[in-house]
């Protein structure tokens, strides 16, 4: 009981802080000359800004069971309206070319959401590349074959000592140049390669982990060394890897905002461009922080749950 | 020397191993193993018998000598040792289960990987293993939630399933609870009934005094002694005394 009741105050001085924190911001926020104007954010995720159908011909309108028809009268095939938000013709109404009918709401994806999509087509193709380059970077460098071990060491050690943005700088416009690369490939490529080096580690640490019994069991019962990594090592290593791999996969959601410099319009650069049209530069980068929190989060969760479901054999 | 026929389905010839730091673990060490054979090596540790052991499935190489298992050179470049290692079960002191999968799982992976077997055909031939090996309530069970008894013994039948014809027990009884040796060893002792060739390196004289049919004595990396489990422990071979001395 005694115990309980401990945690329980612990949990209330977290909240306690957390609320301090929260209202420090808000301090904060009112302390300087700043005018908040939440309200332009939300049009430049989903824009719902109604546009107004115009009579593309002369003739008349008729209502019918909420549809709205315009005949024409020069024989035109009639517009129909089956939905619409706001109507501005009454039943009957003679209508000339380009008059007003109805106002039409339309959800518009707005360029923060088309930056997230950006963002996350960027991960989770690097995703897919960098976990093959690093598997095999990771299983080249235990190899017993020196070419292979000395490859890797070189590919791991020049990508981990070099900063991303410098990478990014040369995969756009020195190999993009070579191989005549999109700014989409070339900011995947760098990517790609740049997380393949830690999961190659983290790959590597994972395998050797696996105690070497695992490894002499599986090749005594006929295993080649293929058949055994494939089905006694890696699968054990995969499970014990999978918090470090969660941790790397979450730096390249984040890692991805820097290929902005090479002019793809991922989140952030989409972020950048809407503070220049709105001048209200704090709500949109809170805004924008909030979005890259919904995808690390998500995956977050999601390997959580994964992690759990491997844990059946524990 | 005894037994040195062509019933040999083992032969180890002036086996020599010298690991790289220099330790000089097997010194000239021939033993020939006939077909049904049940040997058992002891010796202190150290002495090089879980080396020669490991030999003849080739998880350990050898610097200089040559084994032939059932006619086929070991030492030749030639010689496909996954082959081999179908034919040479082998049980581990620390069972080596794989623990991602059901003691069922264990028994029928190699079955499904290595001979290509059906799924179902294998998991059947892996139920009636484990029934044999006393374990049909717990097919579905992890390692994990398997006694150190049970899980060696799931290991005997992960072996027995790719249907060897040697077994090789690396101190199969060393990790376990002293209560747990009794079902480990009973299961080996009705594999020695069904004929299985074995070679079992061990500290339980029992086991040894009552199933093999030859022991072998090794210290400091020599084979120093073989004969029948009546002779062998009733020899007054002065290392040997030394060694059971110690042990009994």
């Amino acid at each position: 009981m005694e115990k309980q009741s401990h945690l329980l105050l612990w949990k209330a001085v977290f909240v306690l802080i957390i609320i301090g924190l929260g209202f420090g911001i808000y301090a904060g926020s009112k302390s300087i000359d700043y005018t908040w104007r939440w309200e332009r954010i939300p049009q430049y995720i989903i824009n719902t800004e109604a546009t107004t159908v115009r009579s593309p011909f002369d003739g008349s309108a008729t209502i019918e069971k909420g549809k709205l028809i315009v005949t024409s009268d020069y024989g035109d095939d009639p517009l129909v309206i089956k939905k619409f938000d706001n109507l501005l013709v009454s039943n009957g109404d003679l209508v000339f070319e380009g008059d007003p009918l109805a106002e039409v709401e339309n959800w518009n994806i707005g360029p923060l959401t088309w930056g997230l999509v950006m963002t996350l087509q960027l991960s989770v193709v690097s995703l897919v590349f960098a976990v093959v380059i690093g598997l095999f970077a990771g299983l080249a460098r235990i190899s017993s074959n020196p070419a292979l071990r000395y490859l890797s060491i070189t590919y791991i050690e020049l990508i981990r000592g070099t900063p991303l943005l410098v990478q990014i700088f040369i995969f756009y416009f020195f190999i993009g140049t070579v191989l005549d690369l999109d700014r989409f490939t070339a900011g995947v490529a760098a990517l790609s390669v740049f997380t393949g080096a830690y999961i190659a580690e983290i790959v590597r640490s994972g395998i050797q982990s696996i105690s070497p019994g695992q490894m002499e069991a599986a090749r005594s019962l006929g295993m080649n060394y293929v058949q055994a990594m494939v089905n006694v090592i890696l699968p054990q290593a995969f499970k014990r890897t999978l918090p470090p791999m969660a941790g790397q996969f979450i730096n390249l959601i984040k890692d991805s905002s820097l290929v902005s410099v090479i002019s793809i319009t991922d989140l952030t650069k989409a972020g950048r461009e809407v503070v220049s049209s709105t001048f209200a530069p704090f709500e949109v980068w809170f805004a924008v922080a909030l979005m890259y929190l919904v995808l690390t989060g998500a995956l977050s969760w999601a390997i959580q749950r994964l992690e759990k479901r491997l844990s059946a054999s524990d | 020397m005894t037994n040195r026929t062509d019933k040999s389905i083992i032969q180890a010839r002036n086996i020599e191993k010298i690991y790289p730091n220099g330790c000089h673990a097997l010194k000239n060490v021939s033993l020939d193993i006939n077909r049904g054979e049940v040997v058992v090596i002891i010796g202190p540790s150290g002495s090089g018998k879980s080396t020669f052991l490991r030999t003849l499935n080739q998880l350990e190489t050898i610097s200089d000598g040559t084994i032939h298992i059932d006619d086929v050179s070991l030492t030749d470049r030639k010689t496909n040792i996954n082959k081999v290692r179908e034919e040479v079960g082998m049980v581990f002191q620390s069972f080596n289960l794989f623990p991602h999968k059901t003691a069922l799982g264990n028994v029928a992976l190699s079955p499904i990987k290595v001979k290509k077997k059906p799924r179902a055909v294998a998991e059947q031939e892996g139920r009636e293993l484990l029934k044999k090996v006393g374990l049909a309530e717990r097919m579905n069970n992890y390692p994990s939630h398997l006694s150190g008894g049970q899980q060696q013994r799931v290991a005997i039948a992960r072996a027995l399933a790719m249907h060897p014809k040697i077994m090789l027990f690396d101190e199969p009884t060393s990790a376990l609870d002293p209560e747990m040796v009794g079902e480990v060893l009973d299961v080996m002792k009705s594999l020695a009934r069904d004929g299985m060739t074995m070679v079992v390196v061990t500290h339980e004289m029992g086991f040894a005094r009552e199933v093999a049919d030859r022991v072998v004595f090794m210290e400091e990396g020599e084979l120093v002694f073989e004969e029948s489990p009546e002779r062998f422990f009733s020899s007054d071979n002065p290392r040997l005394q030394r060694f059971l001395g110690q042990v009994l």
